[in-house]
This record gives structure tokens, sequence and C-alpha cells, in this order.
């Protein structure tokens, strides 16, 4: 194997102080720390009650501000209009949860990005309300067991799909919407640089697996990353410029889905009809995007 | 064996014990509370079983504690001065303060593969010892140490039947973990010592690592092959604790910080990382 040096690109200084508080392998403290080695110290940040906020409480040294689970956008606002108001040049980010995105905190995102407030918005996505015991959100994917959909004689897991929020947030015209994945920094990288330069409200969507709620051994965290990646399941891509689309990741193959979701407790239950519609759903998906990938889209 | 709960019959002045148990985020000191609360009251008491939530995360020390006895005490409160500790790791010894108001004369079930008598308090304490991550990892086959850690407490105190501990797991587990559970509680009941513990004027001091450190989080430890690593950083770039340096091109573990996650050893390409069990004497 070539000698791939991972942080490479960025010369930063570490911020993340030790000693943090999230669950042994929670994929949230590795991405907060590769967001703050891009960011920089010139940077408020902000969050919402979930697991993100405990892994940035006490082991991000910057100044920041929390509020009520429904109001990331509200405060995301006025952080940065403050900052505006009184000529600082700060960079504003909000890591806010599945929740805390899609579900309560989705309409006054949505008006932040209509209004193209002057932040970055990272979407923590483990797939469900972990910070209070693993309920389920609208960014669970379908069948997966959750606190509130248990698998049991009546129910076979979640019931619906898995909220397209990137693309909701597509049609917001914004000038940066992106997805990454823990497993794979560079690409994180790279969409934190680029959304670092820009003006208004940009949005990336991280997958971060949770050992404790999708039931897998932690060390297997970065490795269930890559492979929900691999499978097509969390493809990799950005949307520049209000609608430019482009796939920045593309495996010569796509793996079988069967082998991402084997690894998680919460498919455990799953029959081979069940894997047969979360395949096609990826191999369909993966085929749309790619007739899409360097076009633009009609947004 | 005399025991509170059998004297309780006749002395109805002592119509209840009560139980603190302290575990670590994954290794089911709720569960163990909850089972324990079930058996007791499969032989006809009254119990509670009460959970210490807080933003406790996997690894984490947690805490949760058990009522028994008539009905006519169960208080809704948490556990204050309790007649018994559960400890269901050993390192926790060295981070938390176990012994916090138990009664004088108490005991203290605690999974230490170390004997009862190598394990040492200032005050008369009685102590029962199992090696439960053992027991729980040729049972259930991962260091899960709560059931196991109940077979000791029925052997250390008398308080529950054997028989009563396995029908109560039989309420909350299925299958082949009910299975492999009722094993590690069979398996921890017939391996207990139960000692009288030597009492010491003075604690061997232990340096007490800073108050954020996660070294008492893990139960596996990373130990880097340096000859087998190459500095290729991807350890360091995955690490959740950023508890990796890279000291002249070589991976190098933090280890107040390490939580103990395994990623970097699953990660490594030339596999110079392993987990290895840690041991509580190197601990100290
Ligand atoms: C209005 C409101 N309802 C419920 C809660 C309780 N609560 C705190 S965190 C949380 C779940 C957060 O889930 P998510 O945003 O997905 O983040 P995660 O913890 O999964 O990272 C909930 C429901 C709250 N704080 N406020
Ligand atoms: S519950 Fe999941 S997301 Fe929350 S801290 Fe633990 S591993 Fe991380
Ligand atoms: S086990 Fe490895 S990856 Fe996990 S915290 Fe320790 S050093 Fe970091």
């Amino acid at each position: 194997m070539s000698k791939p040096t991972p942080f490479q690109r960025v010369e930063g200084e570490e911020i993340m102080a030790l000693g943090n508080s999230s669950c042994q392998g929670c994929g949230h403290a590795t991405l907060a720390r590769i967001t703050f080695k891009v960011l920089g110290k010139n940077t408020v940040y902000t969050s919402v009650p979930g697991c993100i906020w405990i892994a940035l409480q006490g082991s991000i040294p910057l100044y920041w501000r929390g509020t009520v689970f429904e109001g990331g956008g509200a405060l995301i606002s006025g952080i940065a209009n403050g900052l505006e108001a009184v000529g600082k040049e700060m960079i504003v980010v909000g890591f806010y949860g599945d929740g805390g995105t899609a579900d309560i905190g989705l309409q006054a995102m949505s008006a932040a990005a209509e209004r193209n407030e002057n932040v970055l918005w990272i979407c923590a996505d483990n797939e469900a309300y972990m910070n209070t015991g693993g309920q389920r959100s609208g960014l669970t994917p379908i069948y997966a067991s959750t606190t509130t959909t248990p698998v049991a004689s009546e129910s076979r897991g979640k019931k619906s799909n898995k909220k397209n929020v990137p693309f909701i947030m597509a049609a917001h015209n914004i000038p940066y919407v992106a997805t990454a994945s823990i497993a794979y920094p560079n690409d994180l990288i790279g969409k934190l640089q680029y959304a670092k330069e820009l003006k208004g409200f940009k949005y990336i969507h991280v997958q971060s697996p949770c050992p404790t709620g999708w039931g897998f051994d932690p060390a297997r965290t970065i490795k269930v990353a890559r492979l929900m990646v691999e499978s097509g399941i969390w493809p990799l891509y950005e949307v520049t410029g209000g609608n430019n689309f482009k796939l920045t990741y593309k495996p010569r193959e796509l793996k079988p889905v069967k082998e991402a979701l084997i690894l998680q407790g919460r498919f455990r239950h799953l029959d081979d009809s069940e894997y047969e519609y979360i395949q096609g759903q990826a191999v369909e998906r993966w085929r749309q995007l790619l007739n899409v990938d360097g076009k633009k889209l009609p947004l | 064996m005399q025991t509170l709960l059998t004297t309780v019959s006749t002395l109805p002045e002592i119509i209840l014990i009560e139980i603190r148990f302290h575990g670590r985020g994954g290794q089911g000191a709720v569960t163990a509370s909850r089972v324990l609360a079930i058996a007791a009251f499969l032989e006809g008491h009254h119990s509670q079983s009460i959970p210490m939530y807080g933003t406790e995360r996997r690894g984490a020390p947690v805490t949760a504690f058990v009522r028994i006895g008539e009905k006519s005490r169960m208080i809704r409160s948490l556990v204050h001065e309790p007649d018994y500790v559960v400890v269901l790791d050993p390192l926790l010894r060295n981070t938390v303060n176990i012994t916090e108001g138990l009664k004088p004369g108490g005991t203290i079930i605690i999974n230490s593969a170390s004997p009862p008598e190598e394990i040492e308090f200032t005050s008369e304490y009685k102590v029962a010892t199992v090696d439960a991550t053992k027991v729980a990892l040729e049972t259930i086959g991962r260091p899960i140490t709560n059931t196991a850690i109940l077979g000791a407490f029925a052997k250390g105190t008398g308080e529950v039947k054997l028989e009563s501990l396995i029908e109560a797991v039989k309420t909350e587990m299925s299958g082949r973990m009910a299975d492999t559970n009722i094993k590690a509680v069979e398996k921890a009941y017939n391996s207990t010592i139960v000692g009288k513990n030597r009492v010491v004027k003075e604690l061997k001091k232990v340096a007490l690592p800073p108050a954020n450190s996660r070294a008492d989080w893990r139960t596996f430890r990373p130990i880097v092959d340096p000859a087998k690593c190459t500095g290729c950083q991807i350890c360091w770039t995955f690490c959740p604790e950023h508890s990796i340096n890279m000291m002249e091109r070589k991976s190098t573990i933090d280890y107040i910080y390490c939580k103990g996650c395994g990623v970097c050893a699953e990660e490594c390409p030339t596999k110079a990382i392993t987990m290895v069990m840690e041991s509580e004497k190197k601990e100290g």
C-alpha cells in the first residue's frame, strides 16, 4: 500500500482537546476533530441537544452557543448577523444531529437557507435520536430497528424511507450542498475547505455511524461508514453554484449492500426480500446520480 | 447462610436491603439491576430497579440501584447507604469511590482476577471476587459482565437464589442470548471467591489521572508494534480521541485519553496495532 498522508492538506493545529465525552468509537468525535482542524480558530460554533453537542462540549475551546432542539436555524442566523453588525469576520458553523436538522430543526434551517445566511450547517447524521436512547428520526433508513420501531411479530423496523435532505437543501438554491462520510477524510476536508471560503448558506451532510445505536463493535465505525459509501447507500457528491451536480467519489463497482448492513445489529433481522429492496434502491439511486453527474440539476 | 433478607422475617425492623451497581456504559449495569430486582420479585419480595440516567456514553462510568424488601419500605429515592456494592469493572475502583456510603461491614462484589485478600480497603468490608470479564468472554463472547456479576452476587451474599436469577434472565432475554447469559451466571456463581479482606491503614497511593482521563473506559488497550508501523498516519487520522501521536513516524498512543475503541487496530493496513485485555495490575 502506498502511503496516504491523510491530513497532509491541512496544516492547521489540532483544536479539539483531549478527553471528549462521546462513546467509544463514536463517529461524531472524528467528525468534530477533522472539521475544526480545517476551519481553524477564527470560528464560532453552535449546536442543539444531541450527541454532537456532547462530542463538542468541553472539548472545543472556542466561543459557542447552544439552544433548544428546534432552534438551530434561528440561533445560527442570529450569531451570523450579530457578527456582521459589529463588523467581525468569523466562520459560523452549526453542528446538528439528524433530528435537529431533518425533523424538528427543518423549518428554522429551511428559513435560514432561504435567507441565504452566511453560515456553514453540518448535519452529523447518525440516523436516529441517539442522545435520548435511539428513537427513529426522519433520517433513519427503512427497516432499521430502533427503540420506537422495534422488530417484533408485527413490525419489521422502520416503515418509511430516509428523507433526502441534501436534495431538499439543494432545492433552496444555496451556494453549496454536499454529502460526506467520516471514512473519507480527504473528501470531507476538501468540502470543508471549499465551504469555508464561500459566502452564503453552506450545507454539508456527514454520515457518522453510531456503534451504540446501530449495534456494531466500536472498532468498526470507519469500516461501517466506508461500506455504506462503497455500497452506494450513502453516495458522496456536491452541488455547487446552486445546481451543478458532481459525484466526488465513484467506486468502480458498488459493493453489495449486504456487506454493509450485515455488520449492523439494527438490520440483523432483514430477510432476502428486504435486502433486495435496499439493494434495488441503492443501484437505482446510483444509476440516476451517474446520469446527472457533471450536469445541472433541474432545480 | 445468615443473610439480611432471612433475618428480615424475624426482625421486622430490618426489612430492606439496598444495592448499588457500578459499571461502565455497555457493560449492562442497568440490566443487571433489573434482573436482580426481578429475581427478588420472583422470590416473593417487593423490589425496585433504579437506573441513574445522565449523559452516560458507552464506556463511561454508570450507576444503578436495587432495593429489595417489604412493600411498605419501598421509598422512591436513589440509594445513598447501600448494604451491598456490586462493581462490574475491575478498573473503576481507581477512579470511582465505590465504597461511598457503604454500611459498615457491608459487602463488595467486584469483578477482579485477584482473590479477595488482595483487594484492600481502609474499613472492614467483606469482599467477594469473580473474574467476570473472563467469564463473560468465555460464555457470551463479549466483555459484558452484567449477568456474570449477578452470579457472584448470589454466591457472595446469598440474598437471591441462583435459580431465581436464571428465571429472571429468561424474562429479560430470549434465545441464544438467554442461554449464553445463563451460562455466565452459573459459571460466575461457581467461580466466585468469598473472602474476608485485609483492612489496611492506608491505601497504596495511585497517581490519579486527570479528571477528563478516559483510561478507565477501556476493556482492551491498543499496543503498537513499531517494527510493523510504517508511519502511514491512518490510525492517527481516524482515532476519535486523537490520542495517537506520530512520534518519529511511529504511532504512539496516549493511554490517558485512549478509550480503547479499537478503531486504530481495525484500520491499520499493516496490522501493527493489536488490542489486548487491560490488566488491573498494570494499570495500578
Ligand atoms: C423540543 C425537544 N424535544 C425533545 C428533546 C429531547 N432531546 C434531546 S436530544 C434529542 C435527540 C437528538 O437527536 P438527533 O438530533 O438525531 O441527534 P443525535 O443525538 O442522534 O446525534 C432529544 C429528542 C429536546 N431537547 N427538546
Ligand atoms: S450514542 Fe452514538 S452518536 Fe451518541 S455519543 Fe454514543 S456513539 Fe456517538
Ligand atoms: S483504541 Fe485506538 S482509535 Fe480508539 S481511542 Fe485508543 S488510540 Fe484512539
